[in-house]
């Protein structure tokens, strides 16, 4: 592949032909309270692609040593792991977007505007949300557009969540291969929700725009209420995409669903691969394919 | 404190420092100055210290005191319980022994280049106190407890015992707040920290007695891996190290917390004592767990220890004296979380998320680099000197001088105890078979120490670091029944697997300590053999009353020696653990409570055994007799009578039995396995056919279907084998010594129990009813 130096902090060269997996570059980003980071750049890293868990602050602080800074162009996809990122005291996300907001803003417009995939899982999602990354009808948003509320059973609800790909064509979803995945919720904001009044319209642009990308069901593959839907969110969704379907946000887990031992009944039906690796596939091959 | 100005006299300093007359203090007015100054020491121990004093020739200060209260506080020094723990407990000597019992966690042998850590205490004062957070920093502890060691906590455990939720308001003691507002709050405590925290809570249990209504007990557990070269421990490592203390702020929360501990409750300890209870912080022990672990990998640092039980007091103490050196101390440097606190305060301060680190003065910058990219504070306070002598100093004057070995040289007693047999004349003969056997059935199921714990287990994350195997919920999604250990893959790069388990069963304890504890072990190994692991090592985290009252230290004695007992014939280490006496109030005390966490080895996670009923048509298989044992049964709480045969275990017929099955599970397809245990083969069953989703027929023979269906004899297991090879699997266990016979086949929709007597079922269910009834038999106080 060609290998080309945009610029002193960007190590990640530009498409040209097909990237080698070794040289794809994810960055799952934390700060204090984060906490699934680890299992997260594990999965990229089965995958046999460059992941490393790095610091907000590894992007602005003056402290940080030059071996350990880091800019976000350094990368081909980032990740907002889950977690309780500075606590969750207030609203689930809001302090860890606020940050992002004030010191990478522009950058990570631009990088979601290249095409570079973005995820968020659980408290990722959150701060996308926050963030008005997503939904993003018209591109990121000033405020946010929609939110996750409180669990309609009012209380943290670890367990295991079915979702229906509703919509397979994006890079996220490509390799999955099934129609129904198993991928576990754990948490206690998670609530899907869009201003009141304006719920149908919501749903209505979500659905023209292709962004529900998974909507939670029971084990059968039928929509369900409470506990197949964990939360109380409306039209059952659980993740959703931008129009361009390279920001993606979900309350449950794939990173907790790679191996086939994750799955709740491994020890029931044996799997060949958990329903996660096939999502994490998706990301990689879109990134050694993009030209 | 009231100051009696002939006794404390203030010192002319810049800031609140008394020197403490106890050299002119007769007996009695020492034990008012222990009183008055919250010291909790007795007139001998005060006297000792008077000795001390008079031969250095001058009174102690206010912090000398203060610091000796700590040291030999019953929480710190074990003073009443050392004696018998070393007669009994520990030495157990077993190859995959690495550091145990020494240490804050013990340290085992997981493979060549790892090791598994485990850590088990209590937190029973402050979450009687302040349920909340009394169970959040109970967290926050043994977490600490597992770091210092070096190791990435895996897994938290936590095994909670409450009042009855049914007890009625008026019944409470005034100052005793209710079984279910207490549950409530714990849980929700455990699920705030652990949830923040990132560390997997997968184990534990929840029982209910009225022993603890006035004292409710909060233990928890915890498992962490490390790399073998990346071990440290708790002492620093030579003259010049710098003593740096990381983490959270010191305030005055937690002040006196183990004195606290280390003395009953009673109606004034709510006012008296909430500043014991210390504040937790998750979001800076996350950080706080990463810098630590990277700094130590990064091999800066000489030692690590946590800052528990008695704050800096004890831990500078401890560690300077476990490398066989001293330490000077500069107080005024800690970061506080508040002015105006004396200095006193700041070296026993309790507050959390605290670590102290000794470091080689060269490696120090490196070191407050890295928590400073963590944004967790770091400071130098102190270093490491060549005397065995500790000097604290406070705006540049020495406050403190004593010597090392004297603060540390906690007493040791061998205090009178009483073995006292409860004789229950009546037995499980003295009551007819009942008339209703569905109705008994439904009543055991909904019993609160049977019925199902999912609203706690689902309000804790059991799947974030995603290692976890085995959950604590078994079966089909929607249909989970609980599992009998949960499993952890703790390595990116290895199959093998760490089984963990709490058990105990105060029901029997509380008849028969000797009987109850050597059951509650043989529960352990039992729930581990079941999930196909090999019983490998134990904490113990030992829940007592009053042991200056003969009595309890009698059933303290007794349940040491079946711990041992056991433990010792069996050869599983007993590797780290925790002692909790003074769960007492004026009202009661609480059932001996030896809980106990195992951790089982498993040799590749993808051969792991769950519970739940897998296919029809398959046979399922009772290992083990069954004897009339009803001592403690949830079936004599349900009809009402009592007995004091509580179920018993035998070493040998134990070990015979563990190696049978890890054989069994080997020779032949297993497809479930469930241990057999409260409320006995009727409730294994029902749990096995609510996790399959499926019914079973079985027939009992016996005389008494009762006595085979819900007597609770322990070392007992069911296994459900394909059809074709019951017979094979039968005589494989009746080769290897262990009775066996086939209780039925699974298959259809309902669950069918024969007796001999009558052609109509004792138990005819859909299995629909069976899950609802378990279900619902807790969240039916819930509200």
């Amino acid at each position: 592949m060609r290998w080309i130096q945009l610029g002193e902090m960007d190590c990640r060269g530009i498409w040209g032909d097909d990237m080698e997996r070794e040289d794809i570059r994810v960055a799952v980003v934390r700060i204090e309270g984060t906490n699934c980071e680890r299992e997260t750049a594990l999965a990229f890293k089965r995958l046999e692609v460059f992941a490393e868990e790095v610091h907000l602050k590894q992007f602005y602080s003056d402290m940080i040593r030059d071996e350990d800074k880091r800019s976000l162009h350094d990368y081909h996809a980032v990740v907002f792991p889950g977690g309780f990122s500075a606590g969750d005291y207030i609203r689930a996300g809001a302090i860890f977007s606020a940050r992002v907001r004030s010191v990478l803003r522009k950058d990570l417009k631009k990088f979601i505007g290249e095409g570079w995939p973005v995820l968020g899982i659980c408290n990722g999602f959150q701060v996308l949300v926050e963030l008005g990354a997503l939904p993003a009808f018209d591109g990121i948003s000033e405020k946010p557009e929609m939110a996750l509320g409180i669990n309609d059973s009012s209380r943290f609800e670890c367990r295991p969540t079915f979702l229906k790909v509703e919509n397979q064509k994006i890079l996220f979803t490509r390799n999955l291969g099934k129609n129904v995945v198993m991928f576990p919720s754990a948490h206690a904001e998670g609530k899907v929700i869009f201003p009141s009044g304006r719920e149908e319209e919501y749903i209505e642009r979500l659905k023209e725009n292709n962004q529900i990308v998974f909507r939670y069901v029971d084990r059968n593959g039928d929509y369900a209420g409470y506990p197949w839907n964990p939360n109380g969110s409306i039209y059952n969704i659980a993740g959703i995409c931008n129009p361009e379907g390279n920001v993606l946000g979900l309350m449950p887990h794939p990173e907790r669903a790679f191996h086939p031992v994750s799955h709740p009944e491994w020890t029931r039906n044996q799997q060949k691969d958990g329903d996660g690796k096939g999502f994490f596939e998706g990301i990689v091959s879109y990134l050694e394919k993009k030209v | 404190m009231e100051l009696d100005p002939s006794v404390y006299i203030s010192r002319n300093l810049p800031f609140e420092l008394y020197e403490v007359d106890i050299l002119n203090a007769s007996d009695e007015q020492l034990a008012v100055i222990s009183d008055e100054m919250g010291l909790a020491l007795s007139v001998d121990e005060m006297r000792r210290i008077k000795e001390y004093f008079r031969q250095k020739g001058r009174n102690p200060t206010d912090i000398e005191l203060q610091a000796l209260g700590q040291a030999w506080s019953e929480h710190c020094c074990y003073k009443s319980s050392k004696y018998f723990l070393k007669k009994y407990l520990f030495g157990i000597e077993a190859p995959q022994n690495i550091f145990v019992i020494e240490e804050d966690a013990g340290v085992v042998e997981f493979d060549e280049e790892h090791a598994y850590v485990v850590a088990l205490e209590s937190h029973n004062h402050p979450s009687a106190i302040e349920p909340y957070g009394g169970a959040a920093t109970g967290i926050g502890g043994i977490l600490r407890d597992v770091v210092c060691m070096g190791a990435q906590p895996v897994a938290l455990v936590d095994p909670l015992f409450f009042g009855h939720l049914d007890t009625p308001y008026e019944a409470l003691p005034s100052g005793v707040k209710h079984p279910l507002y207490l549950m409530n709050g714990v849980v929700a405590g455990i699920r705030d920290y652990g949830n923040r925290v990132g560390i997997p809570t997968v184990a534990g249990m929840i029982f209910f007695d009225e022993g603890y209504t006035g004292n409710c007990l909060v233990n928890v557990g915890c498992v962490g891996i490390a790399k073998k070269n990346h071990l440290i421990r708790s002492r620093v490592g030579g003259v010049g190290d710098v003593f740096v203390l990381v983490g959270g702020k010191t305030g005055r929360d937690g002040i006196h917390g183990v004195t606290f501990a280390s003395t009953e409750l009673d109606e004034k300890s709510e006012e008296e004592s909430r500043g014991a209870v210390q504040l937790g912080n998750p979001i800076v022990k996350e950080p706080l767990i990463h810098a630590c672990l990277e700094a130590n990998e990064k091999g800066l640092l000489t030692g690590m220890k946590d800052l528990g039980g008695g704050g800096l007091s004890c831990v500078i103490g401890e560690m300077a004296l476990a490398g066989g050196f001293g330490a000077e101390v500069h107080l005024e440097r800690v970061p506080l979380k508040e002015k105006e606190i004396k200095p006193w305060e700041i070296w026993v301060s309790e507050s959390q998320e605290r670590m102290m680190l000794s470091v080689r003065p060269e490696n120090v910058d490196e070191v407050l680099y890295i928590f400073d990219k963590w944004d967790v504070d770091a400071t130098v306070i102190g270093k490491v000197i060549d005397e065995k002598i500790l000097r604290v100093f406070y705006q540049g004057y020495k406050i403190y001088e004593m010597d090392i070995e004297f603060v540390t040289s906690g007493p040791e007693y061998c205090r009178p105890y009483t073995v006292e047999k409860r004789e229950i004349q009546t037995s499980v003969f003295d009551v007819p078979e009942p008339e209703d056997y569905e109705d008994i059935f439904r009543s055991i199921l909904a019993h609160p120490n049977v019925a199902s714990k999912e609203f706690a287990i689902r309000q804790y994350d059991h799947e974030v670091r995603a290692s976890t195997v085995l959950k604590p919920l078994n079966g089909i999604a929607g249909w989970e029944s609980h599992g009998d250990a949960a499993v952890i893959k703790p390595l990116e790069d290895s199959w093998k697997g760490l089984a963990i388990t709490s058990d105990v069963n105060p029901a029997y304890t509380k008849i028969d300590p000797f009987w109850g504890t050597a059951v509650a072990f043989d529960e352990m190994c039992r729930n581990l053999v079941a999930v196909n692991s090999v019983p490998h090592s134990f904490a113990d985290c030992l829940n007592f009353g009053n042991p200056e009252k003969p009595l309890r230290l009698g059933d303290f004695h007794e349940s040491v020696r079946a711990l041992g007992w056991m433990a010792r014939n069996l050869g599983i280490p007993c590797v780290s653990g925790n002692v909790s006496f003074y769960n007492e109030t004026p009202y009661s005390f609480v059932p001996p409570t030896p809980t106990l966490m195992g951790v089982g080895m498993v040799e590749d996670v993808r051969k792991v055994i769950s519970m739940d009923l897998k296919r029809r048509g398959t046979a399922l298989i009772l290992i083990n007799e069954t004897r009339p044992e009803f001592g403690g049964s949830v079936y004599s709480s349900v009809r009402g009578f009592e007995d004091s045969n509580v179920p018993k275990s035998s070493p040998e017929h134990l070990r015979k039995s563990i190696e049978t099955m890890l054989s069994l599970f080997s020779n032949f397809r297993i497809l479930s396995c469930h241990d057999v245990a409260e409320g006995g083969v009727a409730v294994a069953l029902g749990e096995m056919c609510i996790g399959g989703h499926m019914g079973c027929e079985v027939e009992i023979r016996a005389e008494r279907a009762d006595i085979a269906l819900f007597s609770e004899s322990a070392t007992r297991w069911i296994v459900e084998v394909k059809e074709e090879d019951y017979t094979d699997v039968v005589e494989f266990l009746r080769k290897s010594g262990l009775k066996a016979g086939v209780l039925g086949f699974t298959g259809g929709k309902d669950m069918i129990l024969r007796g001999a007597k009558t052609t109509k079922p004792l138990i005819y269910m859909n299995i629909d009813e069976v899950d609802t009834t378990w279900r619902n038999g807790l969240s039916r106080y819930m509200g």
